[in-house]
């Protein structure tokens, strides 16, 4: 069913599309948008030059050659301009990140009103934050941008639950989430540009504290940099003094031990203390080296036995 | 839980003997990364000077009877495989939470920056380096038995260490 659409702005939109240097992933989603409505009823006209139109819809992560051309055709385009970056590479330059010829990301050359987030961004994704962007009205919109089930939203990050281990930032393939260490606390920030839904955080966190929420709005304006944060106390060394792992893994860490391993009083008093040891001093004196072996034996022994 | 069997072996470590060449470090660096480079060693030799008796002890992986490690690890990366004894990691399973690095009171496995995984002593699937390029005979492997004994005697039967 086509649903019937409006367009409450002032003027027409006339949207040039811009390639800069993209896989053509994003395209391809661009033009999927008009197997879901009459883009012309919307109001929307593609121009074939950028002096008719005024928005530009960039897609891709500009690179050596792209740089000048959408410059200019930025400075064509009628005002008011508005820009609208499709993709991951528009905004952040996604899996070409690092390449020789690259010159993005796209706000690094132009402003950008815009961002949609996604690798690609589904074409529903890319309507809605167009409706969002000219302000369409479109009858039964809401069902058409549902999210299917399977499909994934923004991650977020449980204070609560999280434990501040750092396995996300590690298996995240497009380096979107940020671990920061400021003394006594550790941050995880998921950067909310970089972010390609891919769930790898959410299927590697220990403790379910990450998830890639279902329906979750996809496109955002402006400088909007993080979708969730935690912030986790870290543990003071007991002997050195320096802040080394957060509390809350090492509580997991040892609830963990509780529940598979049988230790006697004795030997988990132990096992606590050294657990408050930094890995650093663990292995630096000879003292803490026997501690740890002491410990390690006993827990033999008792299964030997 | 599964006991592993008695007859499986274990490195064992005796301080007396050591000479603290650290020739462990580097036959281990060798085998597990190609290059001398000690840091990335699985096994780590600290002197003290101060001491007159025992004055070196040896960061080394007890290949444990119920591994805290493998009881930590939320994606079951590390196994204690019940046939050899061996507690080993499976590279591609890690993620990197460094669990087993914290909750191991020795921190045995050690965080690889480059492979942004925890990696630790696999007993060289059979022939430890370590062992075999000891030269004074500290670092020998025997039956698991066997060195419960020799590491109750060491850790557990004498007074604290000063």
């Amino acid at each position: 069913m086509i649903p019937k659409v409006w367009n409450v702005s002032t003027q027409a939109t006339r949207i040039y599309r811009f390639d800069a240097s993209g896989c053509n992933g994003c395209d391809i989603e661009v033009l999927g948008i008009s197997a879901l409505v009459p883009v012309a009823e919307l109001g929307i006209e593609i121009a074939e030059r950028p002096e008719d139109a005024n928005l530009l819809l960039v897609t891709g992560g500009a690179n050596l050659k792209s740089k000048q051309e959408l410059e200019s055709a930025y400075r064509a385009i009628r005002e008011p301009r508005t820009v609208v970056a499709v993709g991951s590479c528009a905004a952040t330059m996604g899996i070409f990140k690092g390449g020789y010829s690259m010159t993005g990301p796209i706000d690094a050359i132009i402003p950008v009103d815009w961002y949609i987030m996604g690798c690609p961004p589904r074409p529903q994704v890319i309507l809605g934050a167009l409706a969002d962007t000219l302000q369409l009205k479109v009858e039964g919109i809401e069902a058409l941008l549902r999210t299917p089930q399977g499909f994934r939203g923004d991650p977020h990050v449980d204070q609560e639950k999280c434990v501040g281990c750092g396995a996300c930032a590690h298996v995240c393939p497009a380096d979107a989430i940020e671990i920061v260490g400021n003394g006594t606390e550790r941050l995880v920030r998921f950067m909310r540009k970089d972010c390609i839904f891919c769930a790898s955080c959410q299927e590697v966190c220990p403790s379910e504290a990450v998830e890639l929420r279902f329906g979750d709005k996809v496109w955002f304006q402006g400088k909007e940099t993080s979708t969730s944060e935690a912030r986790l106390p870290l543990r003071a060394c007991l002997l050195c003094g320096a802040p080394y792992v957060p509390d809350a893994q090492l509580n997991w860490a040892l609830r963990r031990v509780d529940e598979k391993l049988e230790v006697g009083a004795a030997d988990r008093s132990r096992l606590q203390r050294s657990l408050n040891i930094c890995m650093q001093c663990r292995r630096k004196s000879l003292s803490e080296v026997r501690e740890a072996k002491r410990i390690l034996a006993s827990l033999a022994t008792r299964i030997s036995a | 839980m599964a006991r592993s069997q008695p007859d499986t072996d274990v490195i064992v470590y005796e301080p007396q003997l050591c000479t603290g060449c650290r020739y462990c470090e580097v036959a281990c660096a060798v085998w597990h990364c190609g290059q001398i480079d000690v840091t990335r060693s699985r096994i780590r030799i600290l002197f003290d000077e101060e001491r007159t008796a025992e004055r070196y002890s040896a960061v080394n992986c007890q290949h444990c009877d119920d591994p805290i490690c493998c009881a930590v690890c939320p994606p079951e990366a590390l196994q204690k495989d019940q046939k050899t004894g061996w507690v080993t990691q499976n590279s591609s399973k890690c993620v990197g939470c460094e669990m087993c690095i914290v909750a191991c009171p020795l921190s045995v496995p050690i965080f690889d920056a480059a492979l942004r995984v925890a990696v630790k002593c696999d007993f060289c699937l059979g022939a430890p380096e370590c062992v075999t390029h000891c030269s004074s005979g500290a670092l020998r492997v025997c039956a698991r038995d066997e060195a419960a004994r020799f590491n109750e005697r060491l850790y557990l039967s004498v007074k604290e260490d000063q």
